[in-house]
């Protein structure tokens, strides 16, 4: 059945009931069973490594848990925010869910968990800024008995009780992959990454440089844009006056490939394949594009919105004297020329990303559409 | 070294940071800074796309309405480093902060709208090869420029910046001066952001957080001395110039982003001791 208000797309729950069963959710619900019915990328949650036993963590409700959030300055932490306090609202025996935001200081995040501690929490999840400067102070955390669940940015160490989010070795290494496949082994190119000196973008693209080695694909440059659309398009519009001849775009945020490719629709070049994640902008574009040029592609793996609620979950498994594994590394699936109208948004803005257990009536208001 | 087409997308991008340093180089000519030209620029974002929602209908109110709350902003400012004599810094600094806070708290982090599609000309168009946003500048700065050499307003600033105390045992209105700076620091600010909406065309949070000290860099690389009264716009579209396209040669070259900002540091470094030998020089030469 059709979703009736946007003919042509399935509904995220609509989409999960035809196939969960058969992608072998199995992982996936047992880490995430609440919602399960509500994601519309059809990831899979992979158990790697160790368990973590809650024996020592088990305690009776109500639960206090708090949520350190690196910084909340762009629409992927509203929605990821908005999942986690939705979620939180589900369960009664979350007697509160205390948000702190770091701002994007290392410092104020690492206080705003030391904080937490002292506030009595059951137990914190957190997006690190950093994430080595923070370990430290989650492992203090850990130590005094707090179940701490770092998710979505990558974390140094082991001393934490447990991880989730996406591997960004393993998706650069994904979406290397596909460019190098639709560049068919040859070209130039050129890659944009997110902030100066972040830990993802850095795993992400040495993932990308593996995925393309033998091929005869030349990286003419690559250059952080911040993740951000404007940052993009004035550095991809120095590479178009500098390289006459740019066949793709490596990108592992869709902010980057969608600036890259205005610039290059700015300078009357022709649209090539480019790849990112979920960002709502980049769809929209090349669904209006797509029939002006011939070679413009997309090759996109999300960055769910919803890690915030499958660490909510494994926090909760802990406190209930559950077992979970030590780290949960989530593997959405390619999102290309093929599937992408699943996950078009034409009726929402450009900063939304797709990937998201949150219902149109909820995304709208969010966004004030 | 660079192509044609290299130099008019420089001319292109220098705009946005050229009209906000034309503002920044009023505020240091006052004897201040304007930190806060980087919320101004994001919140001309924000109310921008938010209020023409992609319809040229909306184009005007929304261009109003900005550099109405633009002025606004200005104005507080002046009157926190005037009346309630607030250090420069500390007054725009937070004024920048609560810039942010309001953009998170009026798009509840999720922006949403985009620009009017009349409105892009000004960001993405050329005249005869020419970008718009090159002539929309170089209008403002030109202008600014008028003004600050040949009007009385102009001459007081300078005096203001040089000594408030002197200017005003002169009987010129020195907080005055200072405050009607300070709006149009803020004004040039979201024309700036206005601009750079119009060549991305969609909201961005974090659009503004590059002008905080880029605005500055070029203004002092210009030859505006940052103790106030020595200094002039066309200095600053000098610098904004040099401070573009050290960036884009930095992009274009095969270093990492470690050795760009490294590099940039070191050239600006090194243009600024270079201006102020030469400048130096010369007034060793001019007789006393």
């Amino acid at each position: 059945m059709e979703n009736q208000n946007y003919p042509g797309r399935y509904s995220r729950r609509q989409a999960i009931k035809f196939g969960a069963t058969a992608l072998g959710l199995g992982a996936f619900a047992r880490a995430f069973p609440a919602s399960a019915d509500d994601i519309i990328s059809k990831a899979k949650i992979v158990p790697v490594g160790e368990t973590v036993s809650g024996a020592k963590y088990k305690k009776a409700g109500p639960f206090r848990i708090g949520f350190s959030n690196g910084f909340s300055g762009n629409t992927w932490r509203t929605e990821c925010l908005y999942a986690l306090k939705k979620e939180a609202g589900q369960h009664k025996e979350i007697s509160d869910l205390i948000v702190v935001d770091g701002q994007g200081d290392i410092a104020k995040q690492v206080n705003d968990i030391e904080n937490l501690v002292s506030q009595n929490v059951d137990a914190i999840l957190c997006i690190p800024n950093s994430g080595s400067a923070v370990a430290p102070a989650l492992r203090d955390a850990t130590k005094q008995g707090v179940v701490t669940v770092p998710f979505n940015l990558p974390i140094d160490g082991e001393a934490w009780t447990a991880y989730t989010g996406t591997d960004p070795q393993k998706k650069g290494f994904e979406l290397g992959k596909w460019l190098r496949g639709a560049l068919g082994d040859t070209g130039k190119i050129v890659a944009l990454g997110g902030l100066p000196g972040n830990s993802y973008t850095a795993a992400a693209w040495a993932g990308a440089q593996k995925a393309m080695e033998g091929s005869k694909i030349q990286v003419l440059a690559f250059k952080d844009a911040s993740w951000e659309e404007d940052k993009a398009k004035v550095i991809m519009a120095d590479l178009i006056a500098a390289y006459p001849q740019i066949d793709g775009v490596w990108c592992d945020g869709s902010q980057d490939a969608a600036g890259a490719m205005k610039a290059l629709m700015d300078a009357k070049r022709p649209l090539v394949p480019v790849c990112g994640d979920d960002y709502n902008g980049l769809l929209k574009l090349y669904d209006q594009q797509k029939a002006n040029y011939p070679k413009f592609n997309i090759g996109l793996l999300s960055e769910p919105s919803w890690e915030s609620v499958v660490a909510l979950h494994i926090a909760l498994k802990l406190l209930n004297g559950e077992e979970v594994p030590k780290r949960q590394i989530i593997e959405p699936q390619l999102i290309t020329s093929e599937n992408y109208k699943k996950y078009l948004r034409a009726d929402l803005p450009d900063g939304v990303f797709v990937d998201t257990d949150l219902t149109d009536d909820e995304l709208k208001a969010l966004f004030k559409s | 070294m660079f192509q044609v087409s290299q130099v008019l997308n420089i001319l292109q991008v220098a705009a946005f940071l050229g009209v906000v340093a034309t503002g920044q180089t009023l505020a240091l000519l006052a004897g201040g800074i304007d930190l806060s030209v980087a919320g101004v620029v994001t919140m001309a974002n924000i109310v921008s796309t938010g209020l023409m929602a992609g319809r040229d209908g909306n184009m005007f109110i929304a261009v109003g309405t900005c550099i109405l709350v633009a002025a606004v902003v200005g104005l507080i400012n002046g009157l926190m480093i005037t009346i309630v004599r607030v250090a420069p810094l500390i007054a725009t600094l937070g004024m920048n902060s609560f810039l942010f806070g309001a953009a998170l708290v009026y798009t509840n982090g999720a922006p949403h709208g985009g620009i009017a599609p009349g409105f892009a000309f000004f960001g993405q168009g050329h005249l005869m090869a020419f970008p718009i946003s090159t002539v929309c500048w170089l209008v403002v700065a030109l202008t600014i420029a008028w003004i600050t050499r040949r009007t009385v307003f102009g001459r007081q600033l300078y005096a203001v910046g040089a000594s408030a105390t002197a200017a005003q045992m002169m009987g010129i209105p020195a907080r005055r001066i200072v405050i009607v700076a300070y709006i149009l620091s803020s004004v040039m600010a979201v024309l700036g952001g206005l601009l750079i909406t119009s060549y991305i065309g969609s909201p961005s949070l974090g659009i503004g957080d590059q002008f905080l000290l880029s605005s500055i860099a070029a203004t002092i690389v210009g030859g505006t001395a940052l103790t106030g009264g020595i200094g002039s716009i066309v200095g600053t579209i000098g610098g904004t110039i040099f401070v573009t396209e050290l960036n884009s040669f930095t992009n274009i070259v095969r270093v990492s982003t470690a050795l760009n900002s490294l590099l940039q540091g070191v050239v600006i470094a090194l243009s600024v001791l270079l201006y102020r030998f030469v400048g130096v020089s010369r007034t060793s030469l001019t007789p006393q």
